[in-house]
């Protein structure tokens, strides 16, 4: 320190307060903050290079692969889009589930927190800055999927849809990182958790939906077709209609079936998204308790199905709920709740603290 | 700004327990604006759990805390509006230069971007970063950290100032500038509350301490008692043997002599200056005569002692 010229006017700010204009205000400041101390280093940019180099060479590789087997557009564009998921998924923990953590381990968390800056800037700051930085890939991949349309039978429509469902989904997972970075006192365990999150939607919902459909299980009696002289024989049968909405809270499914269905003549979908929806939808439908065996025993005679009974996959599409809907709506539910929580623990004069954590 | 009461630090039996510890069980203090009060204690004796529930971001458990007129618990905004605080952790944005960490900080502070741009430059200049102001603050040395720390305290030039160890990693010339500065900051009416364990360093800065053992400040009976008992003088002659005659001569008890000079127990200032007009009536020519330690640091050493008995020997 330099000795003190005497005349420094020690001034006082302009404190002066409106609501939501000051909030926002406060709010970008924290974004900026957030995106110059975490994005701006090379590690980011050499990430999103490869990023964009793995995505040009699945694009590339799928085209060809498909173009062979004279399918077009429809098959590369699912193909990106999920991939751009499943490295979104890879890199948003990593890059958000040690927000709050992180600057309480390099002590900027405290200095931050007595300033003017409420909690709630400061948790909405570090969730949209998280968010924006996940954006950023999917901003990446957008030149591919654009090359998807021009290779044919993908609407722009379908491509707005599925890119504003994936971005959704990329705010849930920053959404659950940072708040677990508030909840959580360890960067590294946070991020882990983070993870474990993101593997529970991914790879455990079609697990649990299996597990739970196939364990719960409820008695079906098929009765004898007419003309046929066997007993009603009963028997249990799988119920994944109850829980068909696990399933809808995969990501993956999220993103395939808010995709508007395209299908064909017949009525079956065009493309992988269709394909899922369908499959997914098909879930909703419970079971016939009180059912015609198709079979009789005694004569030996097969009774078959009614072809008019059965529904087209496009039927089937259309009359149940849009499981999307629900999907994005439980992934809302989680993402809000993780940043409220975190909200409510980093809250500060602080009454409660959780061991081991340090304020400042 | 004159006393009054409702502005400055008031501090009223405060506690505050973590689980089983119990980190501040009674704490009572009052900082008047425009004065500096040094706060000290040993390790592990409460201090920096007293200043994170000052500077709004730890609740007390009882007690009441009023900072520039505002409860930090009720009115956390109108506390922090008007208050500064340097942590004892160094945290700075790695990624920003010092210049922009206090632009940021200012504008957290509600400024707009001018004014946060002109006290951003205002602060580099009084706190001596002008060669690294444009440099990220990752590479800022320990002592060059804990002047940026302390800028960004005084960005919203605060009524209201705490230091968690300020000088500690400044070097002498920066502590020096330190004092000043906080000398300045008491001068213009902020009222200041400075914890260290460098109690020679607050010895020339505070107008008065604060004694913090076990969570529990010292009353002001025993900091006065502490204050008055028997303590260390040192005394340097051109002629040591004479000196040694001079102190048996006087009766005076508890000699003891390393090479900095002669170390004499003397019960108050009264008998210390009896005894020097004794010496030198005698005809030892005495070259230095003062206290061996500190006023702060005699207080606080008798305060921690376990069962002190703080009484005049």
């Amino acid at each position: 320190m330099n000795t003190i010229p005497d005349t420094t006017p020690l001034r006082q700010p302009g404190v002066d307060r409106t609501s939501a204009g000051d909030f926002l205000a406060g709010l970008w400041l924290m974004v900026t903050l957030e995106l110059r101390q975490r994005v701006r280093g090379v590690a980011w940019y050499v990430l999103l290079g490869i990023f964009v180099v793995l995505v040009a060479a699945v694009t590339v590789l799928l085209w060809l692969s498909t173009t062979a087997w004279e399918t077009g557009g429809g098959a590369v564009f699912s193909a990106v889009i999920f991939f751009v998921l499943l490295l979104g998924t890879f890199v948003s923990p990593a890059l958000s589930g040690n927000a709050i953590n992180g600057d309480r381990d390099i002590g900027t968390l405290a200095t931050t927190q007595v300033t003017l800056i409420s909690t709630g800037q400061l948790v909405l700051g570090k969730f949209v800055a998280a968010w924006i930085t996940a954006l950023a890939f999917l901003a990446a991949a957008v030149p591919f999927l654009l090359f998807a349309v021009t290779l044919g039978q993908v609407s722009l429509a379908t491509i707005a849809v599925s890119v504003l469902v994936l971005a959704a989904e990329l705010g849930v997972i920053a959404a659950v990182g940072v708040g677990l970075s508030g909840v959580v006192t360890r960067p590294l365990f946070s991020i882990v958790v983070t993870y474990l999150i993101v593997a529970a939607l991914s790879v455990g919902t079609p697990i649990a939906f299996a597990l739970l459909g196939t364990a719960t299980k409820s008695e079906q009696t098929l009765t004898s077709p007419v003309g046929c002289d066997d007993p009603a024989t009963t028997g249990s049968i799988p119920r994944f209609d109850h829980y068909w909405w696990v399933l809808a809270a995969n990501p993956y499914v999220v993103v395939a079936d808010a995709s508007p269905g395209v299908f064909d003549a017949s009525g079956n979908p065009q493309d992988l998204f269709g394909w899922i929806a369908v499959g997914v939808r098909q879930a909703q439908v419970p079971p016939d308790l009180q059912g015609e065996a198709p079979y009789c025993q005694s004569t030996g005679q097969y009774f078959g199905d009614d072809g008019g009974q059965l529904s087209t996959a496009r039927e089937l599409y259309d009359n149940a709920v849009p499981s999307w809907f629900v999907g994005l709506g439980i992934h809302l539910i989680l993402g809000a709740g993780a940043l409220l929580w975190a909200w409510r623990r980093t809250l500060t004069p602080a009454r409660r603290l959780p061991t081991g954590r340090r304020v400042a | 700004m004159g006393s009054n009461a409702a502005q400055g630090i008031t501090v009223t039996g405060v506690s505050r327990s973590f689980g089983d510890v119990h980190a501040v069980r009674a704490a009572t203090l009052f900082v008047p604006p425009g004065s500096v009060t040094a706060l000290i204690g040993p390790n592990g004796a409460g201090k920096t759990t007293l200043l994170l529930m000052l500077a709004s971001l730890l609740a007390p458990d009882t007690g009441t805390i009023t900072i520039a007129g505002h409860d930090p618990v009720t009115d956390a905004r109108g506390v922090r509006a008007a208050m500064g605080w340097m942590p004892d952790v160094l945290g700075s944005w790695p990624s920003l230069s010092v210049r922009a960490s206090l632009e940021v900080t200012g504008r957290m502070y509600r400024m707009n971007r001018l004014d946060a741009t002109a006290r951003a430059n205002e602060l580099i200049g009084l706190t001596g970063l002008e060669a690294l102001a444009d440099r990220p603050s990752r590479v800022l040395s320990r002592g060059q950290k804990q002047r940026l720390s302390l800028a960004r305290a005084l960005v919203h030039s605060p009524s209201v100032l705490l230091l968690d160890e300020p000088a500690s990693g400044l070097d002498p010339a920066a502590r020096v500038a330190l004092r000043e500065l906080v000398r300045r900051l008491a001068g213009e009416g902020t009222a200041i509350l400075v914890s260290s364990h460098v109690l020679s360093e607050l010895d020339e800065m505070a107008d008065a301490a604060v004694y913090l053992a076990d969570g529990v400040t010292a009353s002001a009976e025993r900091v006065a008692l502490a204050g008055a008992s028997a303590r260390s003088w040192r005394i340097r002659s051109l002629d040591p043997a004479a000196l040694e005659r001079g102190l048996l001569a006087s009766g005076v008890s508890g000699i003891q002599t390393d090479h900095l000079g002669t170390l004499v127990q003397v019960d108050n200032e009264a008998a210390a200056a009896d005894l020097l007009a004794r010496l030198v009536g005698a005809g030892v020519r005495v070259s230095a005569f003062g206290p061996a330690v500190g006023d702060l640091e005699h207080t606080f050493l008798d305060l921690s002692r376990p069962e002190s008995n703080g009484g005049a020997a």
